[in-house]
């Protein structure tokens, strides 16, 4: 209730002013961007951002490593190792979104895509998306949360309709109206938790704050909880594009212009499942294990077999990535129903694993589409032969998408699974497999077909732009490729090994799910009848 | 036997659905602007209500808020975009007859009193929420019930505007307010969103030439 200035004034420790000077720095870059004029000036200031953005939340990452979590002003941020997870993928994939959007927008600004005045509102768009992600992982209070994701809906609409044709207008307006729907559920769901939390909370002032709300989960009116979470997966899944609720994700993520989609895709899911995920362990300390653990691991199904269906069948290159990120957050879902150590710790890494992958393929099929003028996959053929480099990078992309071994995503998926056969959850587990078997299929027809096909009747639709691409194209070439190699190398390592940080922290994150739910409640699934 | 006596809180909880209904009822969209615009007045006036009944005074502050954005600056601003969309924005007929339509928000009202009332059988409520809680529910569902039966563009906002209006009497009165701060930046998320909205219609008007949902289906899995 109170609006003290206290808390305000006292940044803390200094891992508050690293979280202060991590959100200020894509603020100040947007509004810088209002009075910068110049192309280059432009892509300057949001790249150094990025980086700095980057930069800091590694440091703000080993904070948390050393002292197990940050806080500032009063706890109003609040990073734990769970934060940490989720945040170190948007200053990472923010960073390499920036650079690659050096080469792909100054494409469309050369093909008259976009005019002086777009490519500035870009730029600024782009870091204040960057801006309200950030506040997601490290706000404790759930009230700022939800004013976060939904200012990113507000925004990344924004950068949907930067182009002004038919498909990117209904995207936009697709994804406005649902997403907001979705998020007013979501909302009623928080003020359920909150309403819940106030009745046996110590603190009047922190009854909002995660942290509160976990240490009281016990507590909490298992009535109210239940619909509560009902009212918040229904809301964050729309978000997060769980099926049935994903309808507007596949126009708004191929709509999008390339780095964006790759944000939308590889992070700000991250962040919608990150707060459900929040609320899950919250629920679990209430209500007991099953009952949101069910919920989870039926949309979480669901969400794969539709991906399942509508892969095989994409004729459109950007609508397949986005199916498929539908898929991966079905199976982080699933993973995190199943629960116990093992489910977590996959469901974590697959969280990492796919942010790494899912913007190396969108980057690629960006730079494929713009070679060969077209978005359609029938058309893109033989990429390794009229762009080596290119074609290696979304082979690779490619592969690790779908699971195969030796690379990350194989690696998560496998330790998913395992965890659902352990905990005795065979009929999901089974599906699951049947399900990722038909989606590996799709996807290899679709890729091999476009790395290895024969290229010929495809560069006769543009035959100067391949030569113009050969000769003064290059620098730029290299520049797109430079963001997917980064990508790529992140991908095949993470498929030996974790490292050992990320270890530590998915270790602690499991600690935490466990925090709720490790003593019987008593008021266990069903609650007091 | 006599009767229960009228109070405050029951006749303004019975004003604010009679104004809902007053939106369901109308066919045109320059109607259902005028019948938002009436909502958000007793919205607002509701919220000074609970403000009186708790004595929080960060409520009042809420209330100016929805006076001054919910009830000005908003219906403004769309009003604004319509005056730009040339061609005849009232003539669509609706998916969902307006008799049926009435029928329908009335058993949505039905349900969000049940609802209340398991939700919170266990849990005791102070008499704000008691009277609020319900009609907020209701308000929630019939914004949901409208978006969907209506096929105008234009309309889609209104219930959006209809369901946040739901939303902020269910915070206000289950909660008696959340901290100044989020309060602030939920009503500048609507804000925004409503400009956002205002520009895309004025593109889709221009791009589709039409607001009639069922022509804006270019995007499509085959």
């Amino acid at each position: 209730m109170t609006f003290g200035l206290t808390p305000l004034i006292d940044a803390g420790s200094p891992s508050g002013l690293l979280i202060l000077t991590m959100l200020l720095t894509p603020a100040v870059g947007a509004i810088s961007l209002l009075v910068i004029r110049g192309k280059r000036a432009i892509e300057l200031v949001t790249l150094v951002c990025a980086g700095l953005v980057a930069i800091d939340a590694l440091a703000l990452v080993s904070d948390v490593l050393a002292e197990n979590h940050a806080s500032a002003f009063g706890q109003i941020f609040y990073l734990d190792s769970f934060g940490a997870l989720v945040l170190m993928p948007i200053a990472g994939i923010g960073f390499v979104s920036a650079l690659y959007s050096i080469s792909y927008m100054s494409k469309q600004y050369e093909r008259g895509m976009i005019d002086d005045r777009q490519l500035r509102r870009y730029y600024q768009a782009l870091n204040v998306f960057v801006f309200t992600m950030l506040l997601v992982p490290v706000s404790n209070n759930l009230g700022i949360v939800w004013v976060a994701i939904e200012a990113t809906t507000l925004v990344s609409v924004l950068l949907i309709m930067l182009y002004t044709k038919e498909g990117a207008i209904e995207a936009s307006w697709k994804y406005l109206v649902i997403a907001t729907v979705g998020l007013s559920f979501a909302l009623f769901g928080i003020v359920f938790f909150y309403y819940a939390n106030s009745a046996v909370t110590a603190n009047a002032d922190s009854a909002m704050n995660w942290t509160d709300m976990a240490l009281n989960a016990k507590a909490l009116d298992p009535n109210i909880v239940r619909i509560a979470f009902v009212f918040v997966l229904i809301g964050f899944g729309t978000k997060a594009g769980l099926a049935p609720m994903h309808s507007w994700l596949p126009d708004a993520h191929s709509e999008a212009p390339t780095p964006v989609s790759a944000l939308l895709s590889g992070v700000l899911l991250n962040c919608a499942i990150y707060v459900i995920l929040r609320f899950h362990i919250v629920s679990m300390g209430s209500l007991g294990q099953s009952f949101s653990s069910l919920l989870l691991i039926v949309l979480g199904i669901v969400s794969v077999a539709i991906a399942a269906a509508s892969i095989y069948f994409q004729k459109d290159m950007k609508r397949m990535l986005a199916y498929s990120s539908i898929e991966h957050m079905g199976i982080i879902s699933v993973a995190m129903g199943f629960g116990g150590f093992l489910g977590i710790y996959g469901g974590l890494l697959h969280i990492i694993n796919h942010s790494l992958a899912k913007p190396l393929m969108f980057f690629a099929s960006g730079t494929a589409s713009q070679r060969y003028g077209t978005k359609a996959m029938a058309n893109i053929r033989g990429v390794i032969q009229t762009a080596p480099a290119l074609g290696v990078l979304l082979l690779i992309g490619g592969l690790a998408i779908a699971g195969m071994p030796p690379f990350n995503i194989f690696v998560s998926e496998f330790l998913i699974l395992t965890s659902g056969f352990a905990s005795g959850q065979f009929l999901a587990s089974s599906v699951l497999i049947a399900l990722l078997v038909l989606i590996f299929a799709g996807f290899m027809l679709h890729i091999i077909r476009m790395v290895f096909g024969k290229p010929a009747g495809s560069l006769k639709a543009s035959p100067t732009e391949s030569i113009e691409e050969s000769r003064s194209g290059s620098k730029s070439y290299m520049l797109a490729i430079l963001p997917m190699a980064i990508l790529a190398v992140f991908i095949v390592v993470f498929g030996f090994y974790v490292p050992q940080q990320i270890h530590t922290l998915a270790v602690n994150v499991s600690q935490i799910f466990n925090q709720t739910s490790a003593l019987p409640s008593p008021t266990a699934f069903g609650g007091p009848k | 036997m006599a009767l229960p006596q009228p109070d405050l809180l029951t006749m303004s909880a019975a004003a604010l659905l009679i104004a809902t209904f007053a939106v369901i009822v109308r066919r045109g969209f320059l109607d259902w602007l005028s019948g938002y615009r009436y909502q958000s007045l007793v919205l607002a006036a509701v919220t000074a209500v609970i403000g009186y009944m708790t004595g929080v005074w960060e409520i009042y502050i809420a209330a100016v808020l929805t006076l001054v954005i919910k009830a000005i600056v908003i219906p403004k601003v769309l009003l604004r975009v319509t005056q730009k969309i040339k061609g005849n924005l009232g003539e669509f007929n609706p998916y969902i007859s307006l008799r049926a339509s009435v029928i329908i928000s009335a058993f949505l009202v039905v349900f969000a009193y049940a609802l209340v009332g398991e939700t919170f059988a266990t849990s005791k409520l102070d008499s704000v929420a008691k009277n609020y809680l319900p009609v907020a529910l209701a308000l929630f569902f019939i914004g949901l019930f409208a978006m969907v039966s209506r096929r105008v563009v234009l309309s889609q906002v209104v219930g959006l505007l209809i369901i946040e209006n739901g939303l902020f009497l269910f915070t206000a009165s289950l909660t008696h307010g959340f901290s100044l701060l989020i309060e602030v930046g939920i009503f500048a998320d609507i804000l925004i969103s409503v400009l956002i909205s205002a520009i895309l219609l004025s593109r889709i008007s221009q791009t589709f030439d039409s607001l009639d949902m069922g022509k804006i289906e270019q995007l499509r899995d085959d």
